[in-house]
């Protein structure tokens, strides 16, 4: 008798509300303590990554009118606009932020999210790919296999959608930037 | 003596991946590099052991018919507050770990020693039970990833150690590689533990 008390519907589910209601607590205490200091990183880390995508900047200020567009300022002048880019690789959706200077040349990127192949198409954050792009223009954003095309993007070993999606990102930045500056002027 | 049994059990007798067999995904899919398969190893550690913790404690209170969703609940708290420290103070660490740290609530080794150490024992044997488990799962995983970053990538903690003549294996550092690795390596496991118990065994008839 004793027994079937124990296990009545009203205990085992007022155990398991309980469990919950306790974990509900504790994860609610520590996201109150760390919310701030997340967020604080969060923008601490976007300030940086610009910051090394255009280091010579003084200051990055939101381009009015444009989602998450900032422009690199030096002198009161502009010279960058650090952008959203985004494409599809081999493992889902490549996030990256794309500096490129207002006459729309590439000055350098950095991929915030991936899924790429680790050893294969994650390579494409790394410099031995990443520099190639620098000073490259809309036009010359095309991935090649041939080592005599210097002025093209060569495609890295193993991960040829790989390449070809940061591509395409660098380059729907570049000519939203170009579109984008050109109007302005 | 009792107790250096409980915490060293887990890391060659009854070892997570290479006897237990558990927990076979997360040490294919991020032992591609030592950083990751370190900090991944740490995490785990610090989850098995902190939930065998608290499952001794509310051992009492929980109803047997629901004490795995219990369980659970309590993996998960423990991993959303590691998730939540980790972001808030360890960004870059975080982004790393990226979708394996919440898949760490779903690992096999940790609901089993709940279930078949914590649930029956005192915070101290549970603590150690847990503690060995998760550095043998770290002590697997580091293993194996030195091994696949070496031949794959040709660097270490991402140092080239072999010059630029290295042409890398890229293989292993792709999931075929890894399974291979692992089979070879709990076949090696497996085949020491079996001379060392004939030694054990010898031993005492002597």
């Amino acid at each position: 008798m004793a027994n079937e008390e124990k296990n009545s519907i009203f205990k085992v589910a007022f155990n398991l509300i309980a469990a919950c209601f306790i974990s509900g607590c504790v994860i609610g205490v520590v996201y109150f303590i760390t919310a701030p200091v997340a967020a604080q990183k969060a923008e601490i880390m976007k300030q940086e990554s610009m910051k090394s995508l255009v280091p010579e900047a003084e200051s990055f200020q939101e381009v009015q009118g444009k989602d998450k567009w900032f422009a690199a300022q030096k002198g009161g002048k502009t010279i960058a606009y650090v952008v959203p880019g985004e494409s599809k690789g081999y493992g889902g959706a490549i996030k990256m932020l794309v500096a490129v200077t207002p006459d729309g040349k590439v000055i350098d990127y950095s991929i915030l999210v991936h899924n790429e192949t680790p050893g294969l198409g994650d390579n494409a954050s790394k410099p031995a790919f990443r520099d190639q792009f620098k000073g490259k223009s809309s036009e010359q954003l095309v991935v090649v296999k041939d080592k005599s095309k210097a002025e093209n993007i060569q495609a890295m070993t193993g991960a040829t959608i790989s390449s070809r999606a940061v591509t395409k990102a660098v380059k729907g930045s570049v000519d939203e930037v170009a579109a984008f500056a050109g109007g302005k002027k | 003596m009792k107790y250096w049994k409980i915490f060293s059990k887990g890391i060659l007798d009854e070892n997570p991946i290479f006897i237990l067999a558990l927990s076979l995904c997360p040490a294919l899919a991020v032992t591609t590099t030592v950083i990751n398969g370190l900090t991944m190893g740490l995490t785990v550690m610090f989850v098995i052991t902190s939930n065998n913790v608290v499952v001794s404690i509310v051992r009492r209170w929980v109803n047997p018919k629901v004490r795995v969703p219990v369980y659970i609940t309590s993996i998960a708290t423990i991993v959303t507050v590691a998730q939540l420290v980790l972001q808030a103070y360890f960004p870059v660490l975080y982004k790393a770990l990226g979708i394996y740290l919440a898949l760490v609530v779903v690992f096999a080794i940790i609901l089993a020693r709940a279930e078949v150490f914590a649930s029956k024992n005192g915070v101290i044997p549970s603590f150690l039970d847990g503690f060995g488990m998760g550095f043998g799962f770290l002590v697997a995983m580091v293993s194996i990833s030195i091994i696949r970053e070496l031949i794959g990538a040709g660097t270490l903690c991402g140092v080239p150690v072999f010059g630029d003549g290295y042409d890398p294996m890229l293989m292993m550092v792709l999931p075929p590689g890894a399974f291979m690795l692992i089979g070879y390596m709990v076949a090696g496991v497996k085949t020491w533990n079996k001379k060392r118990e004939e030694k054990r065994l010898k031993e005492g008839e002597a």
